[in-house]
């Protein structure tokens, strides 16, 4: 006890320092070795009872008529790399506001940070071939109360648009400001083949704030939603006439409108309550946050009334540092057809999916395969996890699985046009040549999250890379955390995975996230294409990207 | 400059007369109640929730919405007790970063990047932000005044250096998310956090950055704790960080959206 002599002067003897001690920080540190080989502990949120309460929908995100210009300003082609290309169809007025909401009749109305009022934010139906401008307004107070920004920056997760329209951090919207962004929804590689390589189509992308060291604070806060985008082959029509269309279940629920529609978007959070049943959360927890009330679509244990037939389910996991491992209660097989924003080369037959942080699923499931006598089964996590550093790597017992959602299943079978076609969407072929080959290390150093030791600093760029080449990147991690690593622009494919292929899996189509585990390495070819300008790559445990595990990349003319 | 400790304010080295010692034994216990009166008054008045979970880091957040530590006894580089939750924290606007005289580390290399930051920020603020430097290796009120010399920081407003027992300081670090599940590491002053947290108390507004990263992402960072329509402008920081909005033509801010019908 050196220090404590020299810290308090010759006068503080040592009982009087352990007394003062002892009276300020009561009795918790008796058993410190057993209190530091936990991790901060969160207190548990109310009781709610499950299943009470149907499953909801956000509505579409509506374009303005034709005729109606856009409030204020006219939009700046000069701000936008390939407008007059693109020239949008659409125009959305887009609004973030605060909004109150109860997860749960049980709980209390929390306060939210959302897109439109709801959370998940209305849902974007875009169409390749029909570019649209979203102008989106901040229409935040000018702070909120506890965790979260008013400030933000919208990015569409999987979009292949310019830089300026990314909404990465390096845009900032202060209440009281808009910014135009522009999608162009068309696929990568347009400057160099008219129209871009169909292959790199992309179906279920997300969009969500990205503001620097708040993104945890405020995609947990409820500002996220779908962007879903669709063309000849992934139609959202199961009855299109058209040979090339998938017909996969199609549907898409807009607010109430849920009959007849059999393409469900789940959005995955975990979230906690305090006692007055307020959404709550550890801003000073670094390692992540983890919930105990599992939400899907911004509810806590909805319930799902399904028909005897196929459905289409697009699962995220929006964070902001769960893992899933994702099952149905009674074991039954289903066909994983999409990784992220693509579908897969072909359908797998599968009876669980892994999801980490951004990552999606896109599964059909048939329920008209369940005997007559089943009217009940839920969708459950089996993806053990004890603190935001990562799951333990155990699966849970399915009895002891936390459930998210129960599907009340009705008796009768019905018609079904849709199908699962034994082809989807075929690899892109690696066809530029590799400029660069570059290694990326995420780790810890100092406490802090660093890519290849260093944290972020976005005035500083990490990577200049030739626009219309390609590059081999190495993206390894160590340590005792997993990291769901995102890339933006442009999907990636993946070489090998701990040196092994990954043909034939569900890690053989594309991907834009995937989860490195301890001692993970991952080898990914990548293109960059079309755009130039900033970009980022970062772990998509938000919490860690907010604590600076982040790199900026550019793409240079 | 002196090498001899500083010593706390409060505290009475002296022989005590018998009736001093008396006074001495009764005296407090009277403050205490008078001042357990006082504050179970406040506190009843703010629906403070005095019960902190007996776990280290732990805080609570008040009927109020602001957040209530344990109030840790520590001292500063002039010998001052001041008390963590009252005067560090309480409707403060603060940075904290954890570090030691001593280092050979990254220390005085975050000290000179909190130090630019806050020199961005200073004038501009009126000095409003608290810059905070908890010690790591209990150092001593002279050691901490002798480094903050060193980097131009003693007499600085707002800036404190502040030491207190290995036990408080560490509570105050988990507090601040800066804790490790392995004790060896959660020790080891070798590989101490990086990190500035930073806080905006009234609106309980928490954030945190890297202390080695660029001083005006530092300042930036730290200004975003502030309301937007209570943030200067500084010409140093613009353009350096991150390109704003168009304002909205005729925005008047709005209130938040009542919950659904079936809410």
């Amino acid at each position: 006890m050196a220090h404590a002599h020299s810290a308090f002067g010759r006068s503080v003897s040592r009982r009087s320092f352990v007394k003062g001690s002892a009276l300020a920080t009561g009795a918790f540190f008796i058993n410190s070795r057993h209190s530091l080989a936990m991790l901060r502990e969160e207190p548990t949120s109310p009781f709610t009872a499950p299943w009470v309460q149907p499953l909801r929908f956000p509505s579409y995100a509506v374009p303005l008529p034709s005729w109606q210009p856009l409030d204020g300003p006219p939009v700046d082609p000069q701000a936008h790399q390939h407008y007059e290309q693109f020239a949008p169809q659409y125009h959305y007025d887009y609004q973030l506001c605060s909004a109150y909401a109860r997860p749960h009749p049980q709980l209390g109305l929390s306060l939210l940070s959302t897109f439109c009022g709801c959370m998940p934010g209305p849902t974007f139906m875009m169409r390749y071939g029909r570019p649209a401008l979203v102008r989106m307004r901040n229409c935040m107070p000018n702070s909120i109360p506890g965790f979260g920004s008013p400030e933000t920056t919208t990015h569409v997760h999987n979009g292949h648009h310019g830089s300026e329209s990314d909404g990465t951090p390096f845009y900032q919207l202060q209440p009281g400001t808009y910014r135009d962004m522009h999608y162009v929804n068309a696929c990568a590689g347009f400057t160099m083949t008219p129209g871009g390589d169909p292959l790199e189509a992309k179906h279920t992308l997300w969009y969500h704030d990205h503001c620097l060291d708040f993104t945890a604070q405020n995609v947990y806060r409820g500002l996220a939603g779908f962007f879903l985008l669709f063309n000849d082959k992934d139609s959202g029509d199961e009855h299109d006439a058209n040979p090339d269309a998938f017909r996969l279940p199609s549907g898409v629920p807009d607010g109430k409108r849920v009959r007849n529609r059999y393409d469900i978007p789940l959005m995955l959070i975990d979230m906690r309550f305090d006692q007055n049943g307020v959404q709550t959360m550890d801003t000073a927890n670094m390692d992540g946050h983890l919930g105990d009330k599992l939400t899907v679509n911004g509810l806590v244990q909805p319930y799902f009334e399904v028909e005897r037939r196929k459905y289409r389910f697009r699962i995220l996991d929006a964070g902001p540092s769960r893992f899933y491992d994702i099952w149905f209660s009674n074991g039954m097989e289903f066909q994983h057809i999409g990784n992220d924003g693509n579908l897969l080369p072909a359908p797998l037959p599968t009876d669980h999916v892994k999801l980490g942080v951004a990552e999606r699923a896109d599964i059909v499931v048939d329920f008209s395969q369940l005997p007559a006598s089943t009217t009940e089964v839920y969708l459950v996590n089996r993806a053990e996890q004890t603190n935001g550093r990562g799951p333990t790597g155990n699966t849970l017992p399915m009895a002891a699985a936390p459930k998210l959602l129960k599907f009340i299943v009705r008796k009768d079978a019905v018609a079904d046009a849709s199908r699962v076609p034994a082809t989807l969407m075929p690899r892109p072929a690696q066809d530029l040549p590799v400029a660069q080959e570059r290694n990326w290390h995420f780790g810890r150093s100092n406490g802090m999250w660093v890519v290849n030791g260093q944290v972020v600093d976005i005035n500083r760029c990490d990577a200049a890379i030739q626009r219309n080449t390609a590059e081999i990147w190495n993206i390894s991690t160590a340590g005792g955390w997993a990291h769901p690593v995102h890339v933006h622009l442009e999907e990636y494919q993946i070489l090998s995975y701990n040196g092994q292929s990954v043909a034939g899996t569900s890690l053989g189509g594309r991907k834009d996230v995937f989860s490195l585990y301890p001692g993970d390495q991952m080898r990914i070819y990548m293109k960059f294409r079309d755009w130039v300008g900033r970009y980022v790559m970062h772990c998509h445990n938000v919490v860690h990207e907010d604590h600076a595990m982040m790199i900026r990349w550019d793409i240079v003319p | 400059m002196s090498t001899t400790p500083e010593r706390p304010t409060d505290v009475r080295e002296h022989a005590l007369s018998r009736r001093a010692t008396l006074a001495n034994a009764i005296l407090p216990g009277v403050l205490l109640l008078l001042g357990g009166c006082a504050g179970a008054v406040r506190r009843a008045a703010r629906g403070e929730n005095p019960e902190i979970p007996a776990r280290r880091g732990a805080s609570v957040v008040r009927a109020d919405g602001t957040r209530c530590f344990r109030n840790h006894r520590l001292v500063d580089q002039d010998g001052n007790v001041v008390r963590f939750q009252e005067d560090l924290v309480e409707g403060r606007v603060f940075a904290a970063t954890f570090q030691y005289a001593k280092c050979n580390g990254i220390c005085r290399n975050m000290t000179e990047k909190m130090r630019a930051a806050s020199e961005l920020l200073g004038d501009a603020m009126d000095h409003p932000i608290q810059f905070y430097m908890f010690s790591l290796a209990e150092d001593s009120p002279a050691d901490m005044k002798a480094y903050m010399q060193a980097h131009g920081l003693y007499g600085k407003p707002g800036w404190r250096f502040l030491s207190g027992s290995r036990e408080a300081i560490t509570d105050i670090r988990w507090a601040f998310g800066f804790g490790e599940p392995d004790e060896d590491l959660d020790q080891n002053l070798s590989a101490h956090t990086g990190m500035v947290r930073y806080c905006h108390h009234p609106t309980d507004k928490w954030a945190a950055c890297p202390a080695l990263g660029d001083p005006r992402s530092i300042a930036l960072l730290m200004l975003r704790c502030f309301p937007c329509d209570e943030r200067p402008e500084i010409d140093a920081l613009k353009g350096a960080f991150a390109q704003g909005g168009t304002p909205i033509p005729g925005y008047r801010a709005q209130p938040p959206v009542p919950p659904r019908g079936d809410a």
